[in-house]
């Protein structure tokens, strides 16, 4: 994720960042509940546990030890940088429920699979006096996961969802229309492909793999696949639709999902995106200035700036007929607004 | 790719849908391996019946044009791998011809219709 401002200053008023209570709830104190609950277990272990503790397993055994204290103040260290930064990203830039679902969601994912890989590694060294004797750890990583998993989109799932916000402002004169006769109906469909990224990640996993199954690190086997599934439902396809609800973005098993109701468009515009220097990576993501986006390759998107100073992009191609036929629709939606008061 | 209909339109809809998935394909926007939308998002989508898209599916794969598969949609065949190109360079031609003699575009889609009787 990246904190590097908008490069071009918004063009509407952008209001307040909705829902920050709940954001600070979520996304700082469970988190810091989790991680200080981890801490107080490690404590109450003190005097069973050996010194130096074990805090690194390679496929050996242990391969790395150090202090108890040293230990917990990472994890604390840890903790409060990662889920700081997400409260800032929720809290500054939290306008569409997409980025405060990320921000909670990721948040409370890395407290839990720190506290449980903190925890689990160390309950098994009480009653010990040399670390080194410390057993496999591996099904500790997979329960960390699955932990932080469930819990991660239980956060996610109770950020409250954004309000609907319509709007009957024109779209602008200048943005790009479709010629669309006042009889007809159109859609757009349009598979948003990825580049070599997802690849390139899917390779690297697919490598880890290959080397967690000749190592036989099964705790580690399980974890990688299920890293590799979320890089394919996350990096792609993603299917990109403009109709007469608005625009409509499903990953490949429809969920997660991002829609844009008709009546919440402002705009929609294409520009060229950077994933890395504007989203810090691909999929589903957040960046700067609290623009939501589903980045799957660098170059031309379809934006939309939305009502409460929410920005969405997808990179898609085609992205000029798509914008097009947004303005078009939104136009000719709201025109009717006016002929037919309700 | 755009899918647009005009229920008022004398056509029926489904050849409406069907001439333009053949117009794009001739024009090298869909190409052999694209898939198109599911039958049932594109019907509901367009606000029209189920059937009439899976008509304009029918045709198209009676044509040879797509192929339908049983849980995987319908996807653009091998047949679409066609060299259109000498045919797009020829539309132009026509095209650019028409507006040097000054004819209105009725009169050359006239000529065309007559030409491929």
């Amino acid at each position: 994720m990246s904190t590097r401002t908008h490069p071009t200053p918004p063009r509407t008023s952008r209001g307040t960042v909705p829902h920050r209570g709940t954001t600070t709830v979520l996304t700082l104190g469970v988190p810091a509940v989790v991680v200080l609950v981890a801490v107080a277990v490690a404590l109450s272990w003190r005097d069973d546990l050996p010194d130096p503790v074990a805090v690194h397993w390679g496929s050996d055994g242990v391969d790395g030890y150090g202090s108890l204290t040293g230990h917990l103040v990472g994890l604390t260290a840890l903790t409060v940088v990662l889920c700081g930064f997400l409260w800032l990203v929720g809290f500054l830039g939290g306008r569409d429920s997409l980025t405060r679902r990320l921000a909670a969601g990721i948040s409370v994912w890395s407290a839990v699979f720190f506290a449980v890989t903190f925890v689990g590694t160390l309950a098994p060294q009480r009653g010990l006096t040399d670390a080194a004797e410390t057993g496999s750890t591996s099904g500790v990583l997979l329960a960390g996961l699955v932990a932080a998993s469930l819990l991660g989109a239980l956060a996610a799932r109770l950020v409250p969802a954004d309000r609907p916000q319509p709007t009957t402002a024109p779209v602008p004169p200048g943005a790009p229309t479709v010629p669309l006769a006042a009889t007809e109906q159109a859609t757009w469909v349009r598979e948003a492909a990825p580049d070599g990224a997802r690849w390139f990640g899917i390779g690297v996993a697919v490598l880890m793999a290959g080397i967690a199954v000749l190592s036989r690190q099964w705790g580690v086997v399980a974890v990688l696949a299920l890293v590799l599934a979320l890089l394919v439902v996350m990096l792609g396809p993603w299917t990109v639709t403009v109709d007469r609800d608005g625009l409509a973005v499903r990953s490949l098993l429809r969920r997660p999902r991002v829609l844009v109701p008709l009546e919440e468009v402002l705009e929609a515009e294409v520009v060229e995106v950077r994933p890395v220097h504007e989203f810090g990576g691909w999929g589903l993501r957040t960046g700067n200035g609290g623009r939501s986006g589903v980045v799957l390759r660098r170059g031309p998107g379809l934006q939309v700036r939305r009502t409460g100073g929410r920005v969405f992009v997808v990179t898609v191609d085609d992205a000029p007929t798509g914008a097009a036929l947004l303005n078009t629709l939104a136009a000719r939606a709201r025109h009717q607004d006016d002929a037919s008061p309700r | 790719m755009l899918f647009r209909i005009d229920p008022t339109a004398a056509e029926p809809l489904f050849e409406q849908l069907a001439v333009q998935v053949r117009s794009a394909v001739a024009r090298g926007d869909l190409t052999a391996g694209t898939r198109l939308p599911a039958a049932r998002d594109l019907a509901a989508s367009l606000a029209v019946n189920l059937h009439t898209v899976l008509r304009a599916y029918q045709e198209l794969r009676d044509e040879g044009l797509i192929e339908l598969h049983r849980g995987r949609g319908a996807v653009i065949s091998t047949r679409a791998e066609q060299d259109y190109l000498p045919l797009r360079e020829a539309l132009d031609l026509v095209v650019r011809e028409s507006r040097h003699l000054g004819l209105a575009p009725g009169t050359t889609t006239a000529l065309l219709k007559e030409a491929l009787r």
